[in-house]
């Protein structure tokens, strides 16, 4: 294995690791989630029980702001136990570094989804929701590697600002802007009936996103860390 | 101290003599697009197209001249590209503004509405000028060591977002927008064909103006700051 990959595994793990032991940051996810869908059932001032066409924003919604939380959450120990100084001295790639931070977050995304997704089915749409939940999934997942690509860049800038906790929301949601966009897009063509040429359309531009932001972290993100 | 070196009075001088021909530059490109450019079909209205379209091509090329920088920033780490980079990002910024504006009032004469969720490019150009609004956000809230530095990487990240999100919303809605320029040219008679050029002409030089005298400001600030400071110090 090369070296590259074998630090990106150890920094993974490293990640993991910490969220097993403290369960801090996924759980609190996962219960924003929830909480951020029962806010958005009453914000919409109605009782309706199908809400299917609005099922794209009902899932993206509340996990686009969890992610901010999540990967906001992920440089804690970074920033407050200088584990960051210690990665920047050791002989670790860079671009290692953000690889490595982006599959976790990928990663707490995929477990939030595992209840937001069957949540979706059960508290909005009433018809035929449990066929589509595979493609739900699918689009997740690029929807989140993306999301962890672009995050992992942006907070690693942000996390490291006066007022990080403002700063991190309005820099990372206007540009996540595009993948809701097609998070959500490609949640309803199944959702509300199968529309696949849609469907793929978005799924190909989410490949595209993470392709090309990952092509520019890594002609930037060494300079993130120039210190 | 030092006297006003010639490097500043030649740079005062080239802000000056780009913004008298962004004047002249303005002023025929309004005279012709308002006066001389035969009227459409659609009424006096349509003339908006020779400001609104000009505005809105100058907010990209302002944002990629930021890209720009924003790389020759991380390589040279000189100050000039980092203040290019800000200044550029403003100007793209105010140019978004304007834009949308335009295209709102156009939207309401049109449409009958200021703003449509299903026009791609309003939408697109909202969440652009989102996106270079929280540049200033990152920027003002960053320490002064890695100010510039984070300023260049968002200033790239942020272009990139740019096809994106064009993409994206394109693909989200059918495209409702008039389309002046498509695959078999641009879609105009010659006379206004001309003068929706010259638009474009006029628009870039006023962009280069602002940007010259705007870059001037800040080396001027630098220098008055610097100069205040070398006073301080000999009072001592």
């Amino acid at each position: 294995m090369s070296r590259s990959l074998r630090q990106i595994r150890a920094l993974v793990r490293k990640d993991l690791w910490l969220e097993m032991r403290t369960r801090d940051t996924v759980v609190a996810m996962g219960l924003f989630v929830v909480i951020a869908m029962v806010i958005l059932q009453f914000g919409f001032g109605t009782r309706e029980t199908d809400l299917t066409r609005f099922a794209g924003g009902l899932l993206w919604v509340p996990i686009t702001f969890a992610a901010v939380l999540g990967v906001g959450r992920s440089y804690v120990a970074e920033r407050e136990q200088r584990v960051l100084d210690g990665l920047l001295v050791a002989p670790t790639s860079r671009f290692a570094m953000l690889i490595a931070r982006a599959i976790s977050i990928t990663g707490y995304l995929l477990v939030v989804e595992l209840v937001a997704i069957p949540l979706l089915g059960v508290f909005f749409v009433r018809g035929p929701y449990w066929g589509s939940v595979g493609w739900i999934a699918l689009a997740a997942l690029l929807a989140d590697v993306a999301i962890g690509v672009l995050g992992t860049l942006v907070a690693s800038m942000a996390v490291f600002t006066r007022a990080r906790e403002l700063v991190m929301p309005v820099i990372f949601l206007p540009l996540l802007l595009p993948v809701v966009v097609a998070a959500a897009g490609a949640t309803h063509a199944v959702v509300g009936g199968h529309d696949m040429t849609s469907y793929t359309r978005y799924c190909v531009f989410l490949v595209g996103f993470s392709v090309l932001f990952a092509l520019v972290a890594f002609a930037t993100y060494e300079a993130v860390f120039d210190d | 101290m030092t006297d006003p070196p010639v490097e500043s009075v030649r740079v005062g001088r080239g802000a000056a003599l780009w913004s008298v021909a962004a004047a002249v530059c303005m002023a025929i490109s309004v005279a012709g697009s308002y006066w001389i450019a035969p009227e459409d079909v659609e009424g006096p209205i349509q003339r908006l197209v020779f400001l609104h379209v000009p505005i809105a091509v100058v907010s990209l090329i302002a944002f990629g001249v930021a890209c720009v920088a924003g790389l020759m920033y991380l390589r040279t780490r000189s100050q000039r590209w980092d203040d290019i980079v800000v200044v550029s990002c403003g100007l793209g910024l105010l140019f978004t503004v304007l834009a949308m504006i335009t295209g709102s009032i156009w939207a309401k004469a049109f449409w009958g509405t200021w703003w449509s969720w299903q026009d791609a490019r309003l939408v697109t150009y909202l969440i652009i000028g989102l996106i270079y609004a929280a540049f200033f956000v990152l920027r003002s809230s960053s320490d002064s060591g890695a100010q510039a530095r984070f300023s260049a990487v968002f200033a790239v990240v942020a272009f990139a977002s740019i096809p994106l999100s064009f993409w994206a919303v394109r693909t989200a809605e059918s495209a409702i927008h008039p389309v002046a320029l498509d695959r078999n040219g641009l879609q105009m008679d010659g006379p206004t064909a001309l003068w929706f050029v010259i638009g474009h002409v006029a628009m870039t030089v006023v962009f280069i103006a602002l940007l010259k005298v705007e870059l001037l400001q800040r080396q001027m600030e630098r220098r008055l700051s610097s100069i205040r400071l070398a006073l301080e110090e000999s009072a001592q």
